[in-house]
């Protein structure tokens, strides 16, 4: 803003006072030191602090914390004199509604570049068609297919969408129950009845039709669901030789416990989100054990970048701080192109860059780079098995740094 | 299609939870019963019963059936408080005014505990957790009683006898339902009223925790746990015939079936809408509650 304002101001203006002018602008960032020279970057953050998502909120919130302190400790963004990021944090609580209101907020009274969030694939939905309407970058790690799916132009999914994510659950499984000597003939899906459940629960139907394998159960929940014992019940009738549980982390604990009271010891493959988070190993102690789940990132990959999440807040990188912080890392690179505060730049940049430096290389192929769809063409799940209280990633062999331990 | 083992599976599932509702739910009933509050903040006395017994797990290793003790003494004495602070001065005022305070109790509470506690999920490890007895096994399948919602469900009936016994068979008990029926008539004869109503929210708020307390090995504490089940409460109450203890007790149990026999039928998701059909159907064919009989 303030550059483009100084430049038509110039244009009008006679030779000597140009040449007093950029003096002037030279000598100042010496005069004023780092920080006052140039306005701070705002960079949008929400994500649910309160309500029952809160948890990953915060672990959203903390893995971009971590990136943004580490680009100002670092000089900020250099394109733009050193400018530091700001970010302003908001709270999409977990109600859509409430969610869009504070991003309309943030757009007219906080002049922000970019907007990351909100985890919960319903929040992004709502925040997204305020920020394409305003034409600010909107980048994401939530998995719903719908997000990418409406031709948006300024939203940026870095992560798998969830029909993929559900896909690659079932193939993963099929393939490492064959290494295992088991051939998968049926198998139960229970998920619960969110944008991210349905999406998630969808890949994996189609792809376990597509494969000619009986579902044998199939069973839809509300969020919030106080007794799975139904589920469960269900599930023991059903004969199935795995489960697909996709939930998030009070469904996931009762799923499991459940499950295990009934003496069902079935691989047990959860959908990321409660199945991946610290407080699922907390809650269900040795019972977690084994249990493999699906993710769009995992901390193995990248442990040069993702330990100094440990260090600084005590506990491993979740997958959501993971994917939060490559999206901080590719719009820093994207704003040092850019050069520019200026959101149809910074867009440009986000569309058309390979984002291999950074933060932006914690994702799986160690790069990012979107297409039309502002889909990641990186992107691969991966599928972790917990392990005295770490996440191992068994399968694709390619980025597998561990062995599976299947107990059919 | 459906067996006989199932049949007897959902019976069981809904009767161990209903039983937990029905605890949770006599607070709330009493509390209507003798000051004649809707006290919408009641579920948050839930949570903090569940996260006074989770504490207790923590940090002193007390089993949450232990802890539900601990989580009903303390709340006992924070609901006193918040009675003689709070809700003694809208006894009698406008509802709106009485439905303004609670309501705002609750978004208090609510994000008191967020502040307070954080938003973590907190929860229990136990041995019973993950145990069940079998009643019967055969080729038809198997009949499970989950022992967590087993050992839940008998300290809820511990809850309720226990208050039913103070109510029924002391001379408090006889004070305070005198207090209820007529509350000046009560102070006629001598009966100290206020106390009575700090006393009977109290024990409402008291109950509710405890009830919270018992069901933590099976549900996860987190500061919004309360809204998860405001609505199931105020179900059982109206269900039953709100103000009635015994009613409430009913209700609570016909909710749990309802859920769980929904379930066995219709998808999991619809298993409130059944609810709330049959609840809508109960107020529109017999409005007073089920329990209640009709005053002449």
């Amino acid at each position: 803003m303030k550059r483009s304002k100084l430049s038509t101001s110039v244009a009008a203006l006679t030779r000597r006072s140009v040449l007093a002018t950029g003096a002037a602008a030279l000598a100042m960032p010496a005069l004023t030191g780092r920080g006052f020279a140039q306005e701070a970057v705002n960079v949008g953050v929400i994500v649910p602090l309160s309500g029952a998502n809160a948890q990953f909120g915060i672990n959203s919130r903390n893995g971009i914390q971590l990136v943004a302190d580490e680009i100002n400790a670092n000089g900020g963004i250099k394109s733009m004199g050193g400018a530091q990021i700001n970010l302003v944090i908001a709270d999409a609580t977990s109600n859509p509604t409430q969610a869009a209101t504070v991003a309309q907020r943030m757009m007219s009274q906080d002049n922000v570049v970019a907007v990351l969030g909100a985890f919960a694939s319903s929040l992004t939905l709502a925040i997204s068609e305020v920020t394409e309407r305003r034409g600010v970058p909107l980048l994401t790690m939530s998995f719903s297919d719908q997000i990418t799916d409406r031709g948006f132009q300024n939203v940026f999914q870095i992560v798998s969408p969830g029909s993929q994510i559900g896909a690659a659950t079932f193939d993963f499984t099929r393939a490492l129950a064959q290494e295992a000597g088991q051939t998968l003939e049926k198998i139960a899906i229970m998920y619960e009845d969110t944008a991210y459940g349905t999406s998630q629960s969808a890949g994996l139907r189609k792809a376990a039709q597509d494969a000619g394998i009986e579902v044998v159960m199939d069973e839809a929940y509300p969020l919030g669901i106080t007794d799975v014992s139904p589920l469960i019940n269900q599930l023991r009738r059903s004969d199935a030789q795995v489960v697909f549980p996709v939930s998030y982390l009070n469904d996931s604990l009762l799923i499991v416990r459940s499950m295990r009271q009934q003496g069902i010891n079935i691989p047990t493959i959860g959908g990321a989100a409660g199945y991946i988070i610290p407080d699922f190993r907390e809650g269900l102690g040795d019972l977690a054990d084994n249990v493999l789940s699906i993710s769009p990132a995992a901390y193995d990959q990248a442990p040069d970048y993702t330990e100094r999440f440990r260090e600084k807040f005590g506990y491993f990188m979740v997958h959501e701080a993971q994917e939060h912080a490559a999206c901080m890392g590719c719009l820093h690179s994207a704003l040092e192109a850019a050069g520019s505060a200026d959101h149809a730049a910074i867009r440009e940049q986000l569309q058309n860059s390979v984002f291999d430096q950074g933060w932006a290389t914690v994702m799986s192929g160690g790069k990012v780079e979107f297409d039309e769809m502002g889909r990641n063409i990186h992107a691969s799940p991966l599928m972790v098995q917990w392990r005295g209280g770490e996440l191992v990633t068994v399968y694709p062999k390619e980025y597998a740094t561990g062995e599976v331990v299947w107990n059919s | 299609m459906q067996s006989i083992t199932t049949f007897f599976q959902t019976l069981i599932d809904g009767v161990l939870i209903g039983g937990v509702y029905a605890v949770i739910s006599i607070g709330l009933s009493l509390v209507f019963g003798v000051m004649h509050i809707v006290n919408f903040a009641h579920a948050e006395f839930l949570m903090l019963g569940m996260f006074i017994a989770w504490f207790a797990w923590a940090y002193a290793g007390i089993d949450p059936m232990l802890g539900a003790f601990i989580a009903l003494i303390i709340t006992f004495f924070i609901g006193m408080g918040m009675q003689r602070v709070l809700i003694k001065p809208i006894i009698g005022a406008p509802q709106v005014a009485q439905i303004f305070l609670t309501v705002g109790l609750l978004f208090a509470m609510e994000n008191g505990a967020l502040l307070l506690f954080g938003a973590d999920f907190r929860s229990v490890s136990t041995s019973y957790q993950t145990q069940a007895l079998t009643l019967f096994s055969g080729e038809s399948g198997r009949i499970l009683v989950p022992l967590d919602k087993l050992y839940a469900f008998l300290m809820a009936l511990l809850s309720g006898a226990s208050l039913w016994f103070f109510l029924n068979r002391t001379s408090w008990g006889r004070a305070m339902r005198a207090t209820s029926q007529d509350p000046m008539a009560a102070k006629l004869m001598g009966i100290n009223t206020d106390k009575m109503y700090m006393i009977a929210f109290g024990l409402g708020v008291g109950t509710t925790a405890f009830g919270g307390a018992v069901i933590l090995p099976y549900i996860t504490a987190s500061p919004t746990v309360g809204s998860q089940f405001v609505v199931l409460m105020f179900t059982a109450v109206v269900l039953g015939g709100l103000g009635s203890v015994a009613g409430a007790v009913v209700g609570g149990i016909m909710v749990g079936l309802i859920q769980s026999f929904s379930a066995l039928i219709l998808p999991i998701q619809l298993q409130n809408l059944t609810l709330f059909v049959i609840f809508i159907l109960v107020l529109a064919l017999k409005p007073e509650g089920l329990t209640a009989r009709r005053r002449s």
